[in-house]
C-alpha cells in the first residue's frame, strides 16, 4: 500500500517549452504565505524581570495545562507529573514533532488496543510523504510562490534566464556548456592529470607544504596544471561571444586552484559580475552528463496542490525565514523583470497584492522549465506535509542558501560561517531518520513473547503474529527472559515435545483433525494483522490443500522471507527449532537478508540446537549451505564444558598467585634499605618491588628495575655529597 | 555573577565545560586563561577538573551532570572515567551509559531536581538518569526542538530556553520544572543557549560575545546578582519542601 501511494505522490516532470502551462502558473504570482512571518521575539530586561516576578510572586499561572495533549488543568503536582510521564504524552509529543494533531486519551487507548493503527501502514504512509517533502524543502534553497489558481510552487531562483552557461572545474576535470533556450548551443569537457594518483591532492597543494618533490610525476603534474588553466582560459576565450551575451553563468569551482582556472589572470569572467553565481547544490565530477543534470535540476519547478483548502494552514504562524520586505527585494534582484511592453515571449503577469515584481530593465524569458504536479486529490493532507516541510527547515533560512547567488549576499557570505551554524544544521537534520513513534509504543506495551500453542502450526501462527507486531525483533530482553524460562522448564518441555510429536504424526494421518486445530488459533489473531499474516495463510492453505507439512514449514513470509524455522530461531526457541528441523524445515533456506535460520538466531542455545540436530541427523539435509559450523555431540559439549571449567580454575589460581605476590611486595617495601639488601631471597626493585632477574640499575646496595625508580629513590634520600 | 570567557577564541563555552553545584569540568588542552577564569570564581568552593571524553574536548555536550552525579557516554575510555572518578567529590556518582543518542548534553537538560529529555531517549537511560542524578525525568520539547539539552540552560533558581519558545510553552515548562523560565539568547543572539552558557546556583559563565543586555537577563533569571553558595538552596531545600508541602 505504501509503495502505491508513493508512486502516486511522485510528481511528473513536464517540459515547459509549451509556454501556456507556465503562463498559467505565473498568473497573479505572489510570494506564498508560508514565506511571510511575524516579527522576531525580542527579549529585553524589563520584560524578563516582569516575568520572573510574576512567576515567583503570583505562583505558576497558566502553566498548569499540557499544551501538547490538551490535558489539565492539573490540581496537584502529582497529577501533573503523572501526566507528563504517561505514554500518552510521549506519543502526542512525537505526533506534534511530525506535525500531527494530538490524540485524546480515549483515542490513544483505543489505538493501543487496535494494533492496526499502531503498527499499521497508514501512519507509515503519511510519514514517508512528509520526509520526502521535508527533504525537498531543506535540500536546497528555493523560493515558494502561489498564484491566483491557488497553486503553490517552488523554484530555484536562477532559472528564469534565457541564455545560461554552466561551468564546472574540479580535480583536473573541466566541463562547460552554453544553453540557449532548452538546448545546448556549445559544450566542452577536458581532463588533465593534476591530482596525485594514490595520495589525492593536487600537486600545487602538496607543494605548498614545503620541500617540493622533484619526481618526474610531480613535474609532469605541475606542467599539466599550467596547461590545464591555459586550456580552460582558451575555451572561455573561444566562447567570448556566448559569455558576453548570456544572462547567467553558473559555476562550480571549489578551492584556489579551480577558482584560478576560471577567474584567474586574464580571464573573461570576474567574480564581481552579477551574472556569475555558484551552483546552488552539490554536484559530482565535472562531466558533460553532470552538466546536463545540473541544468535539468536548476530548471525545475515543483508545484504543490491548490491552496484554497489549506489557506488557513498557511497563515501567519509560520516560523521566520525572511521578512517580507527583504524577500521582495531578493525576488526583484534575482527574478528577471517582466514588463508588458517589452515582453518578447508575450505572456503577462497580473499585478496582484503582495510583493510585486519590479518593472523595467531588459526583458528575459523563461526558456526551459520542467514542471511537476501533485495530484490535487491529496488535498489538505499534502498541504500539511508541505507546511511541515517548511516548519522543519527553521534552522536554515531560505535566504541564505537560496539567494546566495545574488550579489548582495556575496559579500556577507564569509560572516555567515559563525560557530553556531553546524549546530543548526544538525537540528534541521535531526527528525529525519527517527523511527515511528507508534512502533515504539507497540513494542513496549507488549508483554514478553510467549508461545502457547500446542502444535507446530500453532507455533507458526503465534510466531508470525509476534513478528508482525514487532515483538520478536524489537525486544531482545524479552527474548532472553523467555529463553531462561524456556530452559528452566526444559524437562517439562521434553515431555511436551513427545506429545507434540505424536500430535504431528496424528495430523499427518487425520486431515480433519488438523483443520479443527487450524481454525481454533485463527480466531485468536486480531483482525488488524490480517494483512500481514500471509505466511500464515499460505501455510494454512498448504495444510488444507493437501500439501505436505514439509512444504508448509518451508513457506517463506513474503514480507521478510522468514520461514517458520527462521522465526523459531529468531525467537530463541531451541526446542521448537529441533521440532521444526525434524518435521522438515530446511535449514538452508535464506530470508531477505540472506540469512539462514542458523545465522539469524540471536541466542547461543538456539544455535546449539541446530548443531545438535546436525549431530543426530547427519544426512537429513545438506548442511554445507546452512552456515551451521559443525555437528555438536553431547560428548563434545561435555568436553567443552570441561575445558571451560579448567580455564576458570587456572584463572583463579593465577589470581591467587598475584594476590600472594602483592602481599610479598608490600612486605618487602616496608623494610628499610639495609634489610632489603640482606633479605633478598630473590632480587627485587627497591622502589616498586618488582622481580629482577639480573640487576639493571644499582647504586650503593640498592637495586632498581628502571631509571625512574632509581631517580625516585634518590629523590627520597638525597646523597650526602659533603662527607 | 555572570562572567564572560572564551575557549581558544571560541565563544561556545558550554561546549567545553560543565558546571554544577558541587564540581566543574573543563576540557583539557585549553589555554591557561580559560581555566584561570573558572578557577578564580570557583576554586574556593568546588573542584575544577580537567577532563576529556573519548579523547574529545566537547565535554559539555557529551556529558550530563548535576550535584548528585555525572553521566558520560559509552565512548568514554576507562582511563578518562578513572581520572574523573578520582577527581570528583566522594558523593558524586559517575555512570557510563549505552545510549544511541550519545551526545547526552544535547538531549538532556537538568538541574538538581528535574530533567527534560529528548522524546526518543531510551527507557533504560531514563531510569539510570533518574537514579544517578536523582531527578524527575520528563520527555519534552523546547520550541519544537527535540534537542532540549542544547536549547535549555537550567539551574535550581531559573532557566533560559530557546528564544522562539512561546509564552504558553514557557509557562508550561516552568510549571513542570518549578523554576522561572525566560526565552533568551547568548553570544549576541545565538539560540543554542546551553552551548553559550554554563550556570550553577551562584555563578554563570558565558561566551565573550554575550551582550550586556543578555548578561543582565542571565543575571536576573538565574538570580546571580548577590548569589553565594548557601545552604538554603542546596542542602536544606529538599527538607524544607517536605515540611512546607
Amino acid at each position: 500500500m505504501a509503495s502505491s501511494y508513493k508512486s502516486e505522490y511522485i510528481p511528473k516532470s513536464v517540459k515547459v517549452h509549451d509556454l501556456n502551462e507556465f503562463e498559467k502558473l505565473l498568473k497573479g504570482v505572489k510570494v506564498a504565505a508560508c514565506m511571510l512571518t511575524d516579527t522576531p521575539h525580542i527579549v529585553d530586561e524589563a520584560s524578563v524581570i516582569r516575568r520572573v516576578s510574576a512567576l515567583t510572586l503570583g505562583g505558576l499561572s497558566g502553566g498548569d495545562q499540557c499544551s501538547c495533549c490538551g490535558a489539565g488543568p492539573f490540581h496537584t503536582r502529582a497529577q501533573q507529573t503523572a501526566h507528563y510521564k504517561h505514554h500518552w504524552h510521549a506519543h502526542n509529543l512525537k505526533r506534534r514533532l511530525f506535525g500531527k494533531g494530538p490524540l485524546s486519551l480515549v483515542e490513544f487507548n483505543s489505538r493501543q488496543d487496535d494494533n492496526s493503527s499502531v503498527s499499521g501502514s497508514d501512519s507509515e504512509v503519511e510519514d514517508t510523504g512528509s520526509t520526502d517533502l521535508f527533504a525537498a524543502a531543506t535540500r536546497h534553497c528555493k523560493a515558494f510562490f502561489s498564484n491566483t489558481a491557488g497553486k503553490v510552487f517552488c523554484v530555484y531562483r536562477c532559472i528564469l534566464h534565457h541564455k545560461k552557461v554552466i561551468l564546472m572545474v574540479s580535480g583536473g576535470h573541466f566541463a562547460g556548456a552554453v544553453y540557449s533556450g532548452g538546448a545546448i548551443a556549445v559544450h566542452k569537457t577536458l581532463h588533465s592529470y593534476l591530482v596525485r594518483r594514490g595520495q589525492g591532492q593536487a600537486q600545487s597543494t602538496r607543494d605548498q607544504h614545503g620541500n617540493m618533490p622533484k619526481s618526474a610525476g610531480a613535474s609532469l603534474r605541475r606542467y599539466n596544471q599550467a596547461q590545464f588553466i591555459q586550456h580552460v582560459q582558451d575555451i572561455l576565450t573561444s566562447w567570448t561571444e556566448d559569455l558576453t551575451g548570456c544572462t547567467l553563468i553558473l559555476y562550480r569551482a571549489s578551492g584556489p586552484l579551480n577558482q584560478s582556472a576560471l577567474f584567474g589572470k586574464g580571464s573573461l569572467l570576474s567574480k564581481d559580475d552579477p551574472r556569475v553565481r555558484a551552483l546552488p547544490f552539490p554536484t559530482r565530477k565535472p562531466t558533460f552528463k553532470e552538466v546536463q543534470r545540473a541544468h535539468a535540476t536548476v530548471a525545475n519547478i515543483e508545484v504543490y496542490v491548490p491552496i484554497q483548502k489549506g489557506q488557513k494552514l498557511l497563515g501567519g504562524s509560520m516560523p521566520l525565514y525572511l521578512t517580507s520586505k527583504r524577500l521582495s527585494q531578493q525576488i526583484s534582484a534575482s527574478l528577471p523583470s517582466y514588463s508588458p511592453g517589452s515582453n518578447r515571449t508575450g505572456f503577462l503577469l497580473d499585478r496582484t497584492p503582495g510583493p510585486s515584481l519590479s518593472k523595467g530593465g531588459q526583458s528575459r524569458f523563461v526558456s526551459h522549465v520542467t514542471y511537476r504536479e501533485v495530484k490535487p486529490s491529496l488535498g489538505i493532507n499534502t498541504m500539511e506535509l508541505f507546511q511541515k516541510a517548511l516548519i522543519s527547515s527553521t534552522g536554515k533560512p531560505l535566504a541564505k542558501t537560496g539567494v546566495d547567488n545574488s550579489v548582495s549576499d556575496r559579500g556577507g557570505r564569509k560572516s555567515q560561517k559563525s560557530p553556531t551554524k553546524p549546530l543548526n544544521r544538525a537540528k534541521s537534520r535531526e527528525p529525519a531518520p527517527r523511527e515511528l513513534p507508534t512502533q515504539m509504543v507497540s513494542s513496549e506495551d507488549e508483554g514478553p513473547c510467549f508461545i502457547d500453542s500446542e502444535t507446530p502450526v500453532g507455533w507458526i501462527k503465534t510466531l508470525s503474529e509476534q513478528s508482525s507486531k514487532g515483538v520478536i525483533t524489537n525486544s531482545r530482553k524479552d527474548l532472553l527472559n523467555d529463553n531462561s524460562v524456556c530452559s528452566a522448564a526444559s524437562s517439562d518441555e521434553e515431555l511436551d515435545n513427545k506429545n507434540k510429536n505424536q500430535a504431528v504424526t496424528k495430523k499427518k494421518k487425520k486431515k480433519e483433525d488438523t483443520k479443527t486445530t487450524n481454525k481454533k488459533p485463527s480466531q485468536k489473531i486480531p483482525a488488524s494483522i490480517k494483512n500481514n499474516q500471509t505466511t500464515l495463510e499460505t501455510i494454512i492453505e498448504g495444510w488444507e490443500c493437501d500439501v505436505c507439512l514439509e512444504d508448509a514449514c518451508n513457506m517463506a513470509d513474503p514480507s521478510d522471507g522468514n520461514t517458520a524455522l527462521h522465526k523459531a530461531a529468531i525467537a530463541a526457541k531451541p526446542c521448537m527449532v529441533t521440532e521444526l528441523l525434524g518435521v522438515g524445515g530446511d535449514p538452508c533456506m535464506r530470508n531477505h537478508h540472506q540469512q539462514t535460520p542458523y545465522a539469524a538466531s540471536p541466542h547461543h542455545d538456539t544455535r546449539l540446537a541446530f548443531r545438535m540436530f546436525q549431530a543426530s541427523h547427519p544426512d537429513k539435509y545438506n548442511y554445507a549451505k546452512s552456515h551451521i559450523p559443525g555437528p555438536a555431540t553431547p560428548q563434545q559439549l561435555e568436553e567443552e564444558r570441561e575445558r571451560k571449567a579448567q580455564q576458570k580454575r587456572a584463572k583463579r589460581h593465577r589470581d591467587k598467585q598475584k594476590q600472594v605476590e602483592k602481599i610479598r611486595i608490600s612486605k618487602f617495601l616496608e623494610m628499610t634499605d639495609a634489610q632489603k639488601a640482606n633479605a633478598c631471597e630473590i632480587w627485587r626493585c627497591f622502589m616498586c618491588g618488582a622481580h629482577l632477574s639480573k640487576c639493571p640499575y644499582e647504586y650503593g646496595e640498592c637495586r632498581f628495575c628502571s631509571t625512574k625508580c632509581l631517580q625516585n629513590h634518590r629523590n627520597l634520600r638525597p646523597l650526602k655529597l659533603s662527607a | 555573577m555572570a562572567v564572560r570567557v572564551q575557549f581558544e577564541n571560541n565563544n561556545e563555552v558550554g561546549v567545553f565545560s560543565k558546571l554544577t553545584n558541587s564540581y566543574c569540568l573543563v576540557a583539557i588542552g585549553g589555554s591557561e586563561n580559560f581555566y584561570s577564569v573558572f578557577e578564580a570564581e570557583l576554586a574556593d568552593t568546588i573542584p575544577v577538573i580537567h577532563a576529556s571524553i573519548a579523547g574529545c574536548r566537547i565535554i559539555g555536550r557529551m556529558t550530563v551532570a548535576n550535584k548528585n552525579g555525572l553521566l558520560v557516554p559509552s565512548s568514554t575510555t576507562d582511563t578518562e572515567l578513572q581520572h574523573i572518578r578520582n577527581s570528583l567529590p566522594e558523593s558524586v556518582k559517575v555512570q557510563r551509559i549505552e545510549e544511541r543518542l550519545s551526545a547526552l548534553g544535547n538531549v538532556i537538560a537538568c538541574n538538581d531536581y528535574v530533567a527534560l529529555v529528548h522524546p526518543d531517549l531510551d527507557r533504560d537511560t531514563e531510569e539510570i538518569l533518574a537514579d544517578t542524578l536523582d531527578v524527575e525525568v520528563f520527555r519534552q520539547t523546547v520550541a519544537g526542538n527535540v534537542l532540549v539539552g542544547s536549547y535549555t540552560a537550567l539551574s535550581n533558581r531559573g532557566g533560559i530556553v530557546h528564544p522562539k519558545t512561546s509564552i504558553q510553552d514557557q509557562d508550561e515548562l516552568s510549571s513542570l520544572l518549578q523554576v522561572p523560565l525566560v526565552a533568551g539568547t547568548v553570544n549576541r543572539g545565538s539560540d543554542v543557549v546551553a552551548a553559550g552558557l554554563v550556570v550553577n546556583d551562584w555563578c554563570a559563565f558565558c561566551g565573550m560575545d554575550t551582550t550586556s543586555t543578555e548578561i543582565s537577563v542571565i543575571e536576573s533569571v538565574f538570580k546571580l546578582s548577590k548569589a553565594q553558595p548557601d545552604a538554603i538552596t542546596s542542602t536544606m531545600r529538599a527538607s524544607l519542601i517536605d515540611t512546607m508541602s
